[in-house]
């Protein structure tokens, strides 16, 4: 073999050029990492007391907030707006984002200050814009003009103007070709940014002279055309997030399809992961929004069961359609029985924590850690806690340790550190083994998977991993899926893991999520009260003529498998709230997408004679007690008595929904627009206690201002 | 030897904890890494995964490039142990498998495919030959360039060359025969 072949072999075997998303990711840790270096660097000089700040722990809540992404994603200099201007914030965001951005640690600690310093609801206050502070810097670092922009364009062509100030001409690439390949000629925006923030010369770091060479080269990028087409599209329609494909449910014509079945859910993932597509002014691609996790996000204050015998009770209400005259929605509400904290039966947790090289990133293991602390304050002394990790290999970090040692399950936890690839299936079987051997009939045994994406090594059969944890789950052992970061997250695997483990799907991006999952709902994310719990509801032909199941995609049943109790279907948690919404068209309605069959049969004459004549529906639940394998089952007839304007809590869900089908395309809501949707949200707030209901009226106006970008 | 002026700047710049120079940096050299490491193990995900663990290290050690060889001579270095620390802690050999199906359906296939069992036998080279291999016909550099890589001396890279070749011949003469 000569020279000149061994040259041909060497150059022709490159068959596969890097992923666009492999490169970001790689770029996006390697930046990580080089914060951590610098903010290690900076310590020796500050003595800082990071280390001290993260031991404190609920107590120091609203500080640790300010590590989390979207806080920190503020911290870039667009503090001390005012609530108003938190749209402009985002559209800043937009432009900025960038996953390592969160994790920027040169310039000094922020201080957060939240307008109401002493409400301790995290997302109220994060709702509310909190303005930041440079430690040490009295002014705001928010530059005049920038806030002044009082629309997008303008802003975004204000910062352009700032970093076309700053342009040098690129004498210094000239002479250096192989420093300016085309990558470094044309640097993201968001590079582009940060640079030019950085020549504002308001930074921490002042720039050398030195500078000049790279001055221009981020210079010379901004007269770069193509830069602007680098702007991402409106709607992420790709990217290495993984979600099933669903189209929402078409209408059916109660003639020819009167029953609708199917499964509770009671996820609330793609809820989190809308909030993050649209905090980076994004709209979030169709598939990743499901409305009914969007609904059953916020507590609702339906009347509560009596007993524990009859786990829940449902609230059915009619109302009139907000999106299309004639219409109405009928409104299923269903409260689960809430248990006394004495009742709490005890807890037998397996954390299976991702540590793979991928969990690298501020925004998943330290947050994972801190929300796996959280949890651990709620739980009972004789509680027990096992970890397990995997990465390259998986590995049992803490055998199964009483609470009452916490120091031991902290210590624990501190150890964690992300490296590797993702074994994510050795690791479920390890951790079903711990959860085995501390099995107690008696109580909540549940392994609580915490992942930032798809296992790739091992079993990555998917049926295959399914099929054991739907073995496991009859045994008695449940399982969670906590979802971390974003990027690299396989959002069809989590659903498919946590419905077959009866458990629930959750995405956390923030503590403050952490929190609402495993600290406010702790007694539903653990303590199941009814499972397998499905819905069927019949229409009455002679009263309704079309009808439209809002959301439940994914968990459409076939009518057949509503009795049939080997069929597995969603689980209610103590507390839980689930609402469905179907949109019917009465009979006589003058505005029906669907013509009558020509040959309809002549029953609805004679069905009119019967005394249910009146009745739009009927409406079965029917569920099995935890411990159970036989169902129950509870029916309610859904009457015109049921008609009404609806609680603050119907019309919220209603709101709600509209958001989440304007989202998905709005095919069925006609002009129904966001300001509809924050009209009707507005007046039915309520009370709020924690702050997500405002939390939604500012991501329906970031949805707006996302929708109202020029599309590419 | 010293490195052409902006990217020296950009190094130095980086050095003193400038993210968008880092990231300059990063961007710039990204593909290069990972066309190092593709060659290494001969499949995108692994590459990838190298590319990004030698993304990291890069990170942790800017600070210790001192401007005494070219950078890309150090990068090379960086990635290359990268390599061989990911094989060894994955425990397992470099995949044989065709890089990707679809080389196989082409109509140049064969050559290709023999281009691929070429590349797959000569992965399971002794480390040293393998790098001297990719470092001289791969990235096209000197003997000498690749000694300051490989931190030994010419005559030893020439030599791993050497080594490398009859091998390759010899399996070259295997593979005709049975062809």
């Amino acid at each position: 073999m000569d020279e000149r072949q061994l040259k041909e072999l060497m150059a022709g075997t490159e068959s596969a050029p890097p992923r666009d998303a492999a490169r970001e990711r790689a770029i996006s840790q390697a930046m990580n990492a080089f914060d951590a270096v610098q903010q290690e660097k900076q310590k020796k000089f500050q003595g800082s007391g990071l280390l001290g700040r993260l031991k404190d722990r609920l107590t120091d809540f609203k500080r640790r907030r300010s590590m989390t992404p979207r806080t920190l994603t503020q911290k870039y200099g667009f503090a001390g707006m005012a609530t108003a201007t938190a749209v402009l914030l985002a559209m800043v965001t937009y432009n900025t984002f960038d996953p390592y951005l969160g994790a920027e640690k040169s310039l000094p600690e922020p201080i957060v200050e939240t307008p109401k310093a002493e409400t301790k609801q995290a997302p109220a206050a994060e709702a509310q814009t909190p303005s930041i502070v440079f430690r040490g810097s009295p002014r705001k670092s928010e530059p005049k003009a920038k806030s002044d922009s009082s629309n997008i364009s303008g802003l975004r062509r204000a910062g352009e103007d700032i970093t076309a100030k700053t342009y040098q001409p690129p004498q210094a690439v000239v002479t250096t070709p192989r420093a300016a390949p085309p990558a470094m000629v044309a640097p993201s925006p968001a590079v582009r940014q940060r640079l030019s923030q950085r020549l504002e010369g308001k930074g921490a770091v002042k720039l050398p002279e030195a500078t000049s060479g790279i001055r221009g080269l981020m210079g010379g990028s901004v007269v770069n055309p193509l830069l602007r087409d680098s702007v991402p599209n409106q709607y992420e329609t790709s990217g290495r997030d993984q979600f099933e494909n669903a189209d929402q449910n078409p209408i059916n014509l109660v003639a020819e399809n009167p029953v609708s079945t199917f499964s509770v859910d009671v996820d609330t993932a793609a809820y989190s992961f809308m909030r993050r597509m649209l905090n980076r002014g994004v709209l979030p691609q169709k598939n990743a929004v499901r409305i009914e996790e969007l609904i059953n996000y916020f507590p609702y204050a339906y009347p509560k069961p009596a007993t524990r015998e009859r786990p829940f009770q449902s609230t059915v209400t009619v109302t009139p359609s907000p999106w299309k005259k004639g219409n109405k929605l009928i409104h299923i509400g269903i409260k689960g029985y809430d248990l006394h904290p004495v009742e709490k039966p005890r807890s037998n947790l397996v954390f299976l924590l991702d540590v793979s090289g991928s969990m690298n990133a501020t925004d998943k293991l330290p947050l994972l850690v801190n929300s796996m602390k959280l949890l651990l304050d709620t739980l009972r002394d004789d509680d027990t806690v096992a970890i397990v990790v995997y990465a390259g290999a998986a590995g049992t970090v803490l055998e199964p340790t009483k609470v009452s040692e916490k120091h031991k399950i902290l210590a624990a936890l501190d150890q964690l550190r992300a490296g590797g690839s993702t074994a994510g299936a050795a690791g479920v079987r390890q951790a079903y083994a711990l959860a085995e051997r501390q099995f107690d009939k008696e109580a909540v045994n549940r392994v609580i998977l915490a992942t930032d994406g798809d296992f790739n090594i091992g079993i990555t059969n998917r049926e295959e991993l399914k099929g054991f944890i739907e073995r496991k789950r009859k045994t008695g052992i449940f399982l969670s899926v906590l979802g971390f970061g974003q990027g690299n997250l396989n959002d069809h695997l989590m659903q498919t893991l946590a419905q077959n483990g009866n458990g629930v799907a959750a995405h956390i991006d923030t503590l403050s999520e952490a929190r609402k999952v495993l600290v406010e709902e702790s007694s539903s994310t653990l303590f199941p009260i009814a499972k397998d719990v499905k819905i069927q509801v019949e229409f009455n032909p002679k009263s309704v003529a079309e009808y439209r199941l809002i959301g439940y995609e994914t968990r459409a049943l076939k009518r057949e498998d509503f009795h049939n109790d080997k069929v597995d279907a969603g689980d209610i948690g103590a507390g839980h709230t689930v609402t469905a919404i179907y949109e019917i068209t009465p009979v006589g309605g003058t505005n029906r997408l669907l013509e009558d069959s020509r040959y309809k049969s002549d029953e609805s004459a004679a069905a009119s004679n019967s005394p249910h004549s009146d009745e739009y529906a009927f409406l079965k639940i029917r569920y099995k007690l935890p411990k159970s394998e036989k169902s129950n089952s509870f029916t309610t007839a859904i009457i015109p008595a049921d008609e009404g304007t609806g609680s603050s809590e119907v019309q919220w869900a209603t709101a709600v929904a509209g958001f989440g089908q304007i989202l998905k395309g709005g095919k069925y809501t006609g002009s129904f627009s966001y300001d509809d949707v924050l009209a009707l949200a507005k007046t039915a707030k309520g009370e709020d206690e924690f702050g997500y209901r405002a939390e939604f009226l500012n991501l329906v106006r970031l949805a707006r201002t996302a929708s109202a970008m020029p599309r590419k | 030897m010293t490195a052409p002026t902006a990217e020296r700047a950009t190094i130095e710049l980086a050095q003193k904890g400038d993210k968008a120079a880092f990231e300059l940096l990063l961007r710039a050299h990204y593909d290069v890494m990972y066309r190092i490491a593709f060659k290494w193990c001969g499949n995108q995900s692994d590459a990838e995964d190298i590319t990004q663990n030698a993304c990291i290290k890069l990170a942790r050690s800017i600070d210790s490039f001192s401007f005494q060889s070219a950078f890309l001579t150090w990068l090379y270095t960086l990635v290359i142990n990268t390599a061989k620390d990911w094989m060894k802690s994955h425990a397992r050999h470099p995949s044989k498998e065709l890089p990707d199906n679809h080389r196989a359906e082409q109509p140049t296939a064969e050559n290709a495919i023999f281009a691929n069992q070429t590349m797959a036998y000569i992965r399971d080279f002794p480390d040293k030959e393998k790098e001297a291999l990719f470092l001289v016909f791969g990235e096209g550099l000197t003997h000498g360039a690749a000694a300051a890589v490989m931190d030994c001396k010419e005559s030893t890279v020439s030599w791993y060359i050497h080594e490398a070749r009859k091998k390759l011949q010899s399996f070259r003469e295997v593979e005709c025969r049975h062809g």
